[in-house]
């Protein structure tokens, strides 16, 4: 059902060595592709049809595409800030398999001209960071990273920096920033990264999982790749699912199975007796879908349509065991905690946000206070500097349309036992 | 770097046709076209906009999101609106959303009816309010300096006093702490901000959050009235409005001037206003009697002054200085040369120079304007320090440095402030600039470059390392110096200045920064020893200039000294020389604000002097601009004009009845000095005229006739060092009398290097004596790692203990004997602490 490339070795013993992986035929692709020009690999990386799954979902041939061509400093970046709540692909894909992530590394730094890389990883994965950094010492040692990388022409210097644990710095420019000993704030785009980034050079910046493709890529090819998963989401994606369900984890799928597919037969569903109320298909910052939407195939168009988004492939489950209220103040608060504080829609519309929810669950409220509510995460959607604001409203915005009713029976029920 | 080339391009905005230079921010293009957008972060004076505050969100057909117009740059068929709407939806979410923690407490609000908050909220706001819940709660308001108040409850995050700390001044103190809805903004460990320029945050501040300590509660602005004029604290002039309530000044406010002050203002030209009313102020004309001062009426102190000149006639010398105008100065030249018959009068500190460089150095081909600082390829900073000597020009040169590339090279004795934003620096020996100008000369023109160099105390190969850069650099270049360089030889300055062809370069040119605040209009008016109004041959010849004045006043050649705003025995160097002079003076006149040692123990006579919130008149900027200076109130007191004082006087002592009013003074100063010919002072308005912009070149001739005058310089040795000093942005008795200022009033300090202080077994913080054959004074030790090996760096026009207390070259430093109860040590400078 499923074709395995990230994964297909994952649970082999030792593989974040460089012996086992180069035996299990890695590297091999990084050969192929330092045969090819640049050019060459980028029209791979097209054909291949590859979108980011970091959570906007780009093609990833167009974005490197966009680095201008030149002599200037270049930077490539992969973005390991695996931040957003509920998930963890990243983390299994670095711990178990690193060398595949620094493989994906120079074949797309190749491809976009770059001479210097870096891998920005969230503080938490202290553990991943270690296997990385050995990781890398063993590809410099092995040639794969350095000056002339196995006597080609490409040269490449491979950094990894640990985050100080921020959900902001997973942002790109946010990132940036806190990369150059900043605090991490987003930048105003334009310029975006891939004309003026790092250091105010050209910057293609990469999730983990989809430079981790790339060798796969490069080993199938472009086209061949571009036939797994459905068109308009080729290939293959990891999921984690996490929340009520009995099997919780990564699993690697082809794009476009029903959803239903990934929660029930994967992941096992909820615990018996209890129905899914609601799920997250990308992510907290997804809009959240009901039991309604578990036939819609798991791909970025059909969930688009749906009204939510594929963002990072993280299905969160929720079941009919626990209130919306809870899910959405739990939701509010990370946003909050997280926001940077830089523009003014996301440092107060969360902070209000969490108020008001505070509020409807002490019973201090009243049906007009979800109106208010719904209007301030309307007035957060599409007016901030970076898409953190909208990464709490559209998700709280959702749950509010979607059960309206079951916050109303919450605020009542609140009031009732206030006044007794 | 070129300026830029500006385009003119069409766009609509709320329905309307505009015309706007291409790629101008919509914000600011908008305005053209009478439209306007809210904004809290932007100001374009800080650089890149950051669209942090989301004020200015605007509907743009064919982008399918709001759009900032902070950060959109307008192009040609561009259609926006402004008032759709989304976009009046959008407007009203923002400043709800900013209104939601903001405490409202308007009334008793420092920034109340003059806030931008209030303004948008009232045009762009809904009206009304659906936030119930807690607000935010900060302590406050909390002092972030002496100077400046912060209430982080008012604050609305929008980055502008953070973006001007970390990219105008560049001193990099403030930052936002925390994040999410607890940022704010402070220092790092709560430090107070401290820095030559953190006033300009006040102004920035689009709410209450940051407010004037000396302003605070002391008007609202239905109270006052806006004043325009300028601050004449040092020579960079800056364009001011001062706030009156009741004919007193309560602050004073930056007045936006492109190729003056760029909008800013130091700290000093911001809060020494406070010194306008203190009662350590000069208010009334007063006399010595049997030893004692004591306030007498004008009457009285007119018939002493009289009787006083009349005796000593044409053994009358005079100084003027400190921002004395140049009407002032022109009658000054005719009361001493004219009624008097003295032909001794001086503007200038140092060795006089020739008429015939004067004019050469004046050379409207040879001038360069403020606003070349930030546009040229390269800026040569010639020993001077310009945040010491004038600060508003240090902010030009790093934005020049940081926004265009400008390539900064810096030559100077003591290390400079803007030594990290340079790609080149170089050091010499104190006092040997004129030495330094002619070696730079001698290797841009692959001469001799030894000889001068080592005159100099520099290095040859680094002379030539500067030459190099200086060549490599393109064509325009500026150079600021320090006029204190001009120390009776300017030729080295002007083989430089041909050596790097500048008169022929547009954009290129040089700026002297005059000891004095209004030092060149001084000069131009006509008070040198040896140049009439306009440069002029004078009258009756030569005269002496300041040095040759002390001697001869103290061996009793000369007897009389009248002294304009200026007290030689703290600000002129000698003091020794000085001391002995008004000690045999017989009468010394003095217009003076405060008593300073000078003033308080020698003069005869006093007549109050004006501060510049009173003034009336004509001063000249270093780039040639004639500025006007208006009144903003009356005088307090006794005090009188001064203008009129020295015009009464030359009547009574028989001279011609000059013009009755201030504006026919002017009128006179600008058919008297040929420079000023045809100046007019309704036209000098608010923003002053170049002269150099209207006069054709001068044609010089005999180049080859300057051959280079070198004085070598002393070196250390026997464990004695060899003396520099400087007048820090903070000295003048303004500074002291301010009572929010007085903080920074320097004491003196002694500026070593570590190698020199291990060597002398003395400790950063330390109290030293300073000596020489002349002197001795106290001094703090403080260690800064630049400077150079066997120097020794001493601040001049302090109170006590000035660095002209010593005569030099070499000093001796010694640890001062302990027992004395007025050690003070210098825990919690500013500066540093090394190890």
């Amino acid at each position: 059902m499923s074709s395995l490339l990230l994964m297909r070795d994952i649970d082999e013993p030792g593989l974040a060595d460089i012996a086992v992986y180069e035996r299990r035929g890695g590297y091999k692709s990084l050969r192929k592709a330092l045969a090819m020009t640049s050019d060459a690999v980028l029209a791979e990386l097209d054909a291949s049809g590859l979108r980011g799954r970091g959570g906007a979902g780009f093609p990833a041939g167009r974005k490197a595409s966009f680095l201008p061509k030149g002599d200037m400093d270049k930077y490539l970046v992969c973005n390991a800030d695996e931040s957003e709540p509920g998930t963890f692909k990243d983390r299994e894909l670095m711990q178990k398999s690193p060398h595949m992530l620094i493989e994906g590394i120079v074949i797309a730094a190749h491809a976009a001209g770059v001479n210097h890389a870096f891998i920005y990883i969230r503080g938490e994965y202290e553990e991943q960071a270690k296997i990385l950094d050995l990781a890398i010492a063993q590809a410099r040692a092995n040639g794969y990273i350095g000056e002339r990388i196995l006597g080609s022409g490409v040269s490449l210097s491979l950094v990894l920096h640990r985050g100080a644990g921020a959900y902001i710095c997973g942002e790109e420019t946010g990132l940036l920033d806190s990369l150059e000993g900043k605090r991490g704030n987003p930048r105003l785009k334009p310029p975006f990264p891939a004309i003026e980034g790092l250091y105010g050079g050209p910057t293609l910046i990469n999730n983990v999982e989809t430079l981790a493709t790339m060798p796969h890529i490069i080993e199938m090819g472009g086209a061949k790749y571009a036939k797994l998963g459905v068109s308009g989401s080729s290939g293959t994606k990891v999921v984690s699912v996490s929340g009520h369900v009995t099997r919780p984890g990564n699993y690697e799928i082809d794009l476009g199975i029903p959803s239903r597919e990934i929660i029930y037969d994967l992941a096992g569903g909820p615990p018996a007796g209890r129905q899914v109320k609601l799920w997250f298909p990308g992510g907290s910052s997804a809009p959240v879908l009901t039991a309604e939407d578990l036939d819609v195939p798991y791909d970025f168009d059909s969930l688009a349509k749906a009204g939510s988004m594929l963002g990072s492939g993280a299905i969160i489950v929720v079941d009919d065991s626990t209130p919306v209220l809870d899910v959405a103040l739990k939701l509010a608060k990370f946003y909050r905690h997280e926001s940077c504080g830089k523009c003014t829609p996301c440092r107060e519309g969360t902070n209000w946000t969490v108020r008001m929810l505070e509020r409807i669950d002490g019973g201090e409220a009243t049906p007009m206070d979800l109106d208010i509510m719904a209007s301030v995460q309307d007035h957060i959607i599409g007016n901030c500097l970076c898409v953190l604001g909208d990464a709490m409203a559209m998700p709280i915005g959702s749950m509010i349309v979607k059960f309206r009713d079951e916050f109303e029976a919450h605020l009542q029920s609140r009031q009732l036992a206030g006044a007794i | 770097m070129p300026r830029p080339h500006q385009n003119l391009i069409t766009f609509s905005v709320d329905g309307r046709e505009v015309q706007a230079p291409e790629n101008m921010m919509l914000a600011d293009a908008a305005k053209l076209g009478d439209v306007e957008i809210p904004v809290f972060c932007y100001e374009p004076k800080l650089g890149h906009p950051v669209g942090a505050c989301r004020m200015c969100l605007v509907e743009i057909e064919g982008i399918p999101k709001l759009q900032t117009a902070c950060s959109t740059a307008v192009k040609d068929g561009m259609v926006v609106h402004t008032q759709s709407e989304r976009a009046r939806v959008a407007q009203q979410a923002v400043v709800e959303f900013l209104l939601i923690n903001h405490p409202l407490d308007c009334p008793v609000c420092d920034k109340g009816g003059e806030c931008p908050l209030q303004d948008i909220t009232f045009g762009w706001g809904g009206g009304k309010s659906r936030f119930i819940e807690p607000k935010r709660h900060f302590r406050k308001p909390l002092e972030l300096s002496p100077l400046i108040a912060i209430d982080r409850e008012r604050c609305i995050l929008c980055y502008r006093c953070v973006r001007y700390s970390q990219e105008v001044a560049e001193d990099y103190q403030l930052v936002l702490l925390e994040r999410g809805e607890n940022t704010f903004v402070g220092t790092f460990d709560g430090h107070p901000y401290v820095a030559p320029f953190s006033g300009n945050i006040i102004e920035l501040c689009p709410v209450g959050a940051l407010t004037s300590r000396p302003y605070r509660f002391r008007a609202r602005p239905w109270d006052i009235e806006g004043s325009g004029s300028l601050c004449t604290l040092c020579p960079a002039q800056c364009n001011v409005t001062f706030t009156v309530r009741d004919d007193r000044v309560l602050r004073v406010l930056a007045r936006d001037h492109h190729e003056v002050d760029d909008g800013w203002l130091c700290d000093k030209g911001r809060f020494a206003y406070q010194a306008v009313h203190v009662d350590e102020r000069i208010t009334a004309p007063m006399i010595r009697d049997g030893g004692e001062l004591r306030t007498v009426s004008w009457e009285r102190a007119l018939a002493e002054a009289t009787s006083g000149l009349r005796r000593a006639g044409a053994k009358t010398a005079a100084l003027a200085g400190g921002g004395a105008t140049n009407e002032e100065g022109l009658l000054l030249g005719r009361l001493l040369r004219d009624v008097l018959g003295s032909p001794h009068l001086d503007s200038r500190s140092g060795g006089a120079v020739s008429l015939a460089d004067w004019r050469a150095l004046s050379d409207p081909a040879l001038a360069a304007t403020v606003s070349d600082l930030e546009f040229a390829n390269a800026v040569l900073v010639l020993d001077c320090e310009p945040v010491d000597d004038a600060p508003i020009l240090e902010l030009r040169i790093r934005k020049g440095v940081r926004r265009n590339g400008v390539a900064l090279l810096l030559a100077s004795a003591r290390p400079s402030a803007l030594d990290p934003s340079a790609t080149e620096t170089l050091r010499f020996a104190p006092g040997r600039g004129a030495e330094l100008a002619w070696a730079l000369a001698a290797a841009l023109q692959d001469g001799a470059v030894d000889a001068p160099a080592a005159a100099a105390g520099a290095s040859a190969e680094e002379v030539r390392k500067l030459a190099r850069a200086l060549r490599e650099a393109g064509e325009e270049i500026v150079i600021l110096y320090g006029e204190q360089l001009l120390d009776g030889d300017a030729g080295g300055l002007l083989a430089l200045a041909d050596a790097l062809g500048i008169a022929e370069i547009e954009g290129a040119g040089l700026i002297g920064i005059p000891e004095a605040a209004n030092g060149r209009g001084l000069r131009e008016a006509g008070v040198l020893p040896n140049g009439g109004p306009g440069f002029s041959a004078p009258p009756l010849g030569d005269g002496l200039d300041a040095a040759a004045i002390a001697a001869k006043l103290g061996d009793g050649e000369l007897s009389a000294l009248y002294l304009l705003g200026v007290d030689p025995l703290r600000s002129f160097p000698d003091a020794g020389a000085w001391e002995q002079a008004l000690e045999h003076a017989t009468t010394v006149i003095a217009h003076a604000a405060f008593l300073t040692p000078g003033v308080r123990e020698h003069a005869t006579v006093i007549f109050p002097a004006e501060s510049s919130a009173e003034k009336e008149g004509t001063v000249t900027h270093p780039d040639g601009r004639v500025q006007r200076l208006r009144p903003a109130i009356g005088h307090p007191g006794d005090v009188r004009a001064e203008w009129r004082t020295l015009s009464e006087l030359a009547r009574l002592l028989g001279g011609a009845a000059g013009p009755a009013t201030a504006a026919g003074v002017s009128a006179e100063l600008f058919a008297s000095v040929g420079l000023y010919n045809g100046l007019e002072l309704e036209e000098l308005a608010g923003h002053g005229v170049r002269w150099p912009a209207r006069a054709p070149a001068v044609a010089r001739s005999g180049e080859a006739a300057a051959k280079p005058k070198l004085r070598r310089a002393a070196q250390a040795k026997g464990g004695r060092l060899l003396l520099g000093s400087y007048r820090s942005i903070w000295a003048g008795p303004e500074v002291e009398a301010s009572p929010a200022l007085r903080f920074l009033a320097p004491r003196q300090r002694v500026e070593l290097s570590p190698r020199d202080a291990a060597k002398l077994g003395v400790l950063h913080g330390e109290e030293v004596l300073v000596s020489d054959d002349q002197g001795e004074l106290r001094a703090t030790v403080v260690l800064r790692d630049s400077t150079p090996s066997g120097t020794a760096f001493l601040e001049r026009d302090l109170a006590r203990d000035g660095a002209n207390r010593l005569r030099g070259p070499l000093v001796e430093v010694r640890t001062a004997p302990s027992g004395n109860g007025d050690v003070e040590t210098l825990l919690g400078e500013e500066e540093l602490t090394h190890a």
